[in-house]
């Protein structure tokens, strides 16, 4: 294939797609609608990345460095695109500037958006200033200022994280597991402790899903090394009494309604399908599937094929997604654009 | 009007006034009955650590609740309230108001570790029962157990003499907890002996009772263990006391 492959969104996903394709010698266009690369791990400050420990600035920095500026890969920044035409193999794509892309296949790694928390007013966040999200919490980390209440900047004596926000709940339409937020929570609780040692962490769940091997090096770590302390309820509802939050719900496992007073909660945000998807949907003729993501085709002979030849994903774009299975749907989704070949057509060898 | 479901609310949680009157209304007697709130309002911060730190307590956070232990529990079967896997729970999140509802089940662990070989955690429940019980004591929500009297009775004269002599544990024993010395069974054992038992060993017996024969050059070995015994008391004391707030 001669023309270039084109990237949308500049993540961990497409990054990794970028790579792949320039290290094979395939020429890429990677556009990205913010001023730069990374995506959510780089756009929202994510501190230390599961499973590696890494900074995400350093591990995702590391992946935007040999991307950017590497040849055969043009990276279009503030950049997105309008419309999409033509056939597979002979595709046409303009930017919102006006300006045109020529594109044998493309690769949509669009991402994700954080579920946005005024939607469970019932939890508090936005009436409370100390009802803060994960990502906040990432952020308190990255910036180095360490877990302070927003409202008077005092270190919390005790952090309740609820899980699920935004996830498996059918009230608000999101019948999805997010996937990576019992684990993201354990890792933030244990980074909390080890930041300030006196501040107790109590994780409110339904399930505990840190699958596969995260049962030990965070499920069990954050309980064993760090006192982290997982209660079973689902949280009914954050007020205040004036001076502390109070979390309200029913500890199951002793059926009994606990009203606990708490100087911080923080809520584990689901991923939602990216605001933007039915606009990419219609701009590049590519089905969503029911709960609004991108759809693929086939989970066994197609990777990363959607309905449309030629157009492939990768990524959260196609649902709640770990980073590092984003990376490696990347490069298949890389795979799949090198050796794709359009119908009636004799690829150029 | 009685209440018909009162069997099922804790007696504690009932109230009611003998003599009340709210704007010129008599509601005296059960016409104020009322149910205060069962809700948990605190956790203790620092209630799993202080068990942990107490010799068996060390691996309480391991647990996840299968009920392992008790399903394999020898005293459950007996008495259902007495339910390890569940004082775990209140522990480790330090729900400690409802411990204490049953501190007075919990000393009756019989340590047969069924539950420490049915744990796929190795959390050593059996430990943890002992840990606990031994946490009642030491923070006053419990008197000494009757095993525990036993026990320091016991040591406390191995401790002294190097030896023990059985008929002043025993009695003292039965003195600590305030018992008869006529037990039925120990009044039996003694006509048993005193009637079957060569006269010889009788009074080789009673001459010990009288004279209380010491190890030779115990005062060494009296001193090693008693200090030993004072550091660990006293790594007890600090591990359920130097934590204060409560």
């Amino acid at each position: 294939m001669t023309k270039p492959v084109l990237i949308v969104g500049g993540g961990p996903a497409g990054l990794s797609a970028a790579h792949a394709l320039a290290s094979a010698g395939q020429k890429v266009v990677l556009v990205e609608k913010e001023d730069r690369l990374g995506g959510a791990p780089i756009l929202d400050g994510y501190a230390k990345l599961v499973p590696s420990h890494e900074w995400a600035k350093d591990a995702i920095g590391a992946m935007v460095d040999r991307v950017q500026g590497r040849e055969g890969v043009d990276v279009r920044l503030n950049a997105q695109v309008q419309s999409f035409d033509g056939e597979p193999g002979a595709f046409t794509a303009t930017l919102k500037d006006g300006t045109k892309i020529e594109a044998g296949s493309t690769i949509l790694t669009t991402g994700f958006t954080h579920f946005d928390s005024v939607n469970k007013p019932e939890w508090g966040f936005g009436t409370y200033p100390d009802v803060v999200t994960t990502v906040q919490v990432e952020q308190m980390i990255s910036s180095g200022k360490g877990i302070r209440c927003p409202s008077d900047g005092r270190v919390p004596d005790r952090v309740a994280i609820l899980l699920c926000v935004g996830s498996r709940d059918r009230q608000i339409g999101r019948e999805w597991c997010s996937k990576i937020c019992c684990t993201v929570s354990a890792n933030i609780a244990m980074e909390i402790r080890e930041l300030s040692p006196k501040t107790n962490v109590y994780i409110y769940y339904m399930d505990i899903r840190t699958f596969g091997l995260y049962e030990g090096d965070y499920y069990w770590a954050s309980q064993e090394v760090h006192k982290v302390k997982y209660i079973k309820a689902r949280i009914a509802e954050v007020t205040s009494d004036g001076k502390r939050l109070l979390v309200k719900g029913e500890d199951t496992l002793i059926k009994r309604p606990v009203s606990i007073p708490f100087d911080m909660v923080v809520h584990a945000i689901g991923m939602d399908p990216n605001v933007d998807n039915m606009t990419i949907s219609s701009v590049f003729g590519v089905d969503l599937n029911k709960y609004g993501y991108i759809a693929k085709q086939s989970t066994y002979a197609h990777l990363a094929e959607t309905n449309r030849p030629g157009v492939f994903v990768a990524g959260a774009a196609t649902g709640p997604e770990t980073i590092d299975d984003s990376i490696a749907q990347g490069q298949a989704a890389a795979m799949a654009a090198l050796n794709f070949k359009p119908a009636g057509k004799v690829a150029a060898e | 009007m009685p209440i018909h479901e009162k069997s099922l609310i804790r007696k504690e949680n009932l109230v009611e006034n003998e003599n009340l009157i709210i704007d010129g209304v008599d509601v005296s007697g059960h016409w104020s009955t009322f149910i205060t709130g069962r809700s948990l309002t605190d956790y203790n911060d620092d209630m799993q650590d202080e068990i942990a730190a107490l010799p068996g307590g060390e691996n309480i956070h391991r647990c996840w609740q299968c009920g392992s232990c008790t399903n394999a529990c020898t005293v459950n079967a007996v008495n259902p309230e007495f339910n390890p896997r569940y004082w775990i729970y209140l522990i480790r999140l330090g729900m400690e108001e409802e411990l204490l509802r049953d501190k007075d089940i919990i000393w009756q662990c019989v340590s047969c570790n069924k539950c420490t070989y049915a744990c796929p955690r190795d959390v050593a429940p059996e430990g943890v029962m002992k840990a606990t019980a031994h946490w009642l004591e030491l923070k006053g929500h419990t008197p000494k157990s009757p095993s525990t009297e036993f026990d320091e009775e016991f040591s406390g004269q191995v401790i002294k003499t190097g030896k023990i002599e059985e008929s002043r544990v025993i009695m003292n024993f039965f003195r600590r907890t305030e018992q008869p010395l006529a037990q039925p069974w120990l009044v039996a054992l003694i006509k048993g002996l005193a009637f079957r038992f060569p006269v010889f060993y009788l009074m080789r017996m009673g001459m010990a009772v009288v004279r209380r024969p010491r190890t030779r050059n115990w005062a060494k070995s009296r001193r090693a263990i008693n200090e030993y015994v004072q550091e660990v008391e006293a790594a007890n004391r600090a591990a359920v006391g130097a934590k204060g707030g409560h």
